[in-house]
């Protein structure tokens, strides 16, 4: 049982890696990606607005399908090295554009939440582009954003296992061959691996949420 | 010489013309009152003064300097603007207090940003003059309190003493207790009133005729982009000239 215990936790720290390094990449490719469609260079938007549109549109599990395998099939020659770093890489890109299209949706909900008036008063009082965003903005939008990005980073928590798909051998995939061999529990007991980290989770949202709860 | 000259301003969104040929002068030391029906410009007008608009046609001066000609592009660069802007001070309808910052907060940020900016001025004396502000607001003890702790009236009186930091030579009000409940609109009035006996030079919007009347050295009425009347309080309002102004006032004093 240990044994089986300590090959659902390497699983498990593969999901992790994706997860944490899709959140390191995809929260700034989504702020630029929010720039793009919200340029008002009309060709930019419209093309950035329909990338977004594509890869919300989509299944997941396509775009890795896609992403892995789509070079190789177009003749290109596979950008991927092989062996399992290289399934890694491919799930870490298709996650973090897939993520990056989520996240740029609530930046720019959040930016556009900001009343026009906070800019202005700024303006007003003096102050440059740069100094507004940071002093003025950014803590608002910050605030109004938390509660979607928790949503958000919680559902890519679970999203992760879908790597197994291009055969990354994450924790379900893991369980799921011993499922195949008729041992049932360690694909059930999955679930607390991920419970204890979306309570974590959400643990730390709360107490942002409850950080910024100081003003309106 | 006149501290404000504003000489031909014209404004249009799209195809609506907003603004026509709007010419006036403020003495040092005046309160100018504009009123004037929903929808006649008179918000446009504080806002081009603070550049948040830009007008097509015309020129603003303040203490002589031509600080904005449309037909001069050497006066609409982007950069030269924010210093341009903090000759005037604006007090927005609905304060747009910054909600995450204490009044006291808001009342220095934008020095403190300007003090790190040129030298000068260091923090202790800022917020020294922060409090004194506050203190003059009657909201001495208010300091610590977040915008959404506050009522409308308190509110107002923090956007005024925040717009007064900056010692703008001219402070702009839009309509300031329009977004405020009736019994709370008297505590901003004296604020202001008080600031009209210390000569603060001040451009009021505002539906309040008997405020109007008594605090204001001069009067504009506005309708549809133009200026219909423009002279002493006692005079446009309780003796207009022309029909617009009577048709305008008539209406006020119905209700
Ligand atoms: N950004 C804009 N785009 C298009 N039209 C505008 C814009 N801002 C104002 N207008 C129009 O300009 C006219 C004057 O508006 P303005 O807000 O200056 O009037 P006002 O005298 O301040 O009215 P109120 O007493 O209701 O505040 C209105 O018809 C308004 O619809
Ligand atoms: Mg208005």
């Amino acid at each position: 049982m240990s044994v089986i215990l300590g090959r659902l936790c390497e699983g498990f720290i593969i999901n992790c890696q994706i997860f944490g390094l899709t959140l390191v990449f995809s929260i700034p490719l989504g702020l630029l990606v929010c720039f793009g469609s919200m340029s008002r260079f009309k060709p930019l938007s419209w093309l950035v607005k329909t990338f977004v549109w594509i890869i919300r549109g989509t299944p997941l599990m396509l775009q890795l399908l896609v992403i892995f395998l789509g070079p190789g099939l177009l003749g290109w020659g596979t950008p991927w090295p092989a062996g399992n770093s290289g399934r890694l890489m491919a799930a870490v890109v298709a996650f973090v554009i897939n993520y990056a299209c989520y996240f740029s949706e609530i930046f720019r909900g959040g930016i556009e939440s900001v009343p026009r008036g906070q800019y202005e008063a700024g303006q007003v009082l003096g102050m440059t582009k740069p100094q507004i965003f940071f002093k003025v903005t950014l803590l608002q939008l910050v605030k109004r954003i938390v509660p979607p990005m928790g949503n958000e980073i919680i559902t890519l928590v679970k999203d992760t296992s879908l790597a197994r798909i291009i055969s990354n051998k994450e924790i379900i995939m893991t369980a799921n061959e011993y499922a195949a061999k008729g041992l049932i529990w360690p694909l059930f007991s999955t679930a607390i691996f991920f419970l204890v980290f979306v309570g974590v989770l959400t643990l730390l949202f709360g107490w942002f949420e409850r950080k910024l709860d100081y003003f309106r | 010489m006149a501290i404000l000259e504003v000489r031909n301003i014209e404004k249009h969104f799209g195809n609506t013309q907003v603004l026509s040929d709007i010419s006036f002068s403020l003495e040092e030391g005046q309160a100018l009152s504009i009123i004037g029906s929903s929808g006649s410009g008179k918000t446009t007008l504080l806002r081009c003064l603070n550049f948040l608009e830009r007008p097509d046609h015309g020129s603003i001066a303040v203490k002589g300097g031509v600080i904005f000609d449309a037909s001069d592009p050497s006066t609409q660069s982007e950069k030269d603007i924010r210093q341009k802007r903090l000759h005037f001070g604006l007090v927005f309808q609905n304060f747009n207090l910054f909600p995450q910052y204490t009044a006291l907060q808001n009342v220095t940020l934008a020095r403190e940003l300007l003090a790190r900016e040129r030298g000068g001025e260091n923090r202790d004396a800022i917020v020294k003059a922060g409090r004194e502000l506050l203190a003059q607001m009657g909201l001495a003890d208010r300091a610590y309190h977040y915008p959404h702790q506050l009522s409308g009236g308190q509110q107002q009186r923090v956007a005024i003493a925040r717009a007064l930091a900056l010692q703008p030579d001219i402070l702009c009000f839009d309509e300031p207790t329009s977004a405020l409940d009736p019994e709370l609109t008297g505590e901003v009035l004296r604020v202001i009133r008080s600031l009209a006996e210390q000569k603060t030079t001040m451009i009021i919007v505002t539906h309040e005729m008997a405020f109007a009347r008594d605090v204001a050295d001069q009067v504009i009425f506005m309708d549809g982009g133009v200026i219909v009347e423009q002279g002493d309080p006692r005079e446009v309002i309780d003796h207009p000239r022309e029909e617009r102004t009577r048709q305008f006032l008539a209406r006020y004093t119905e209700n």
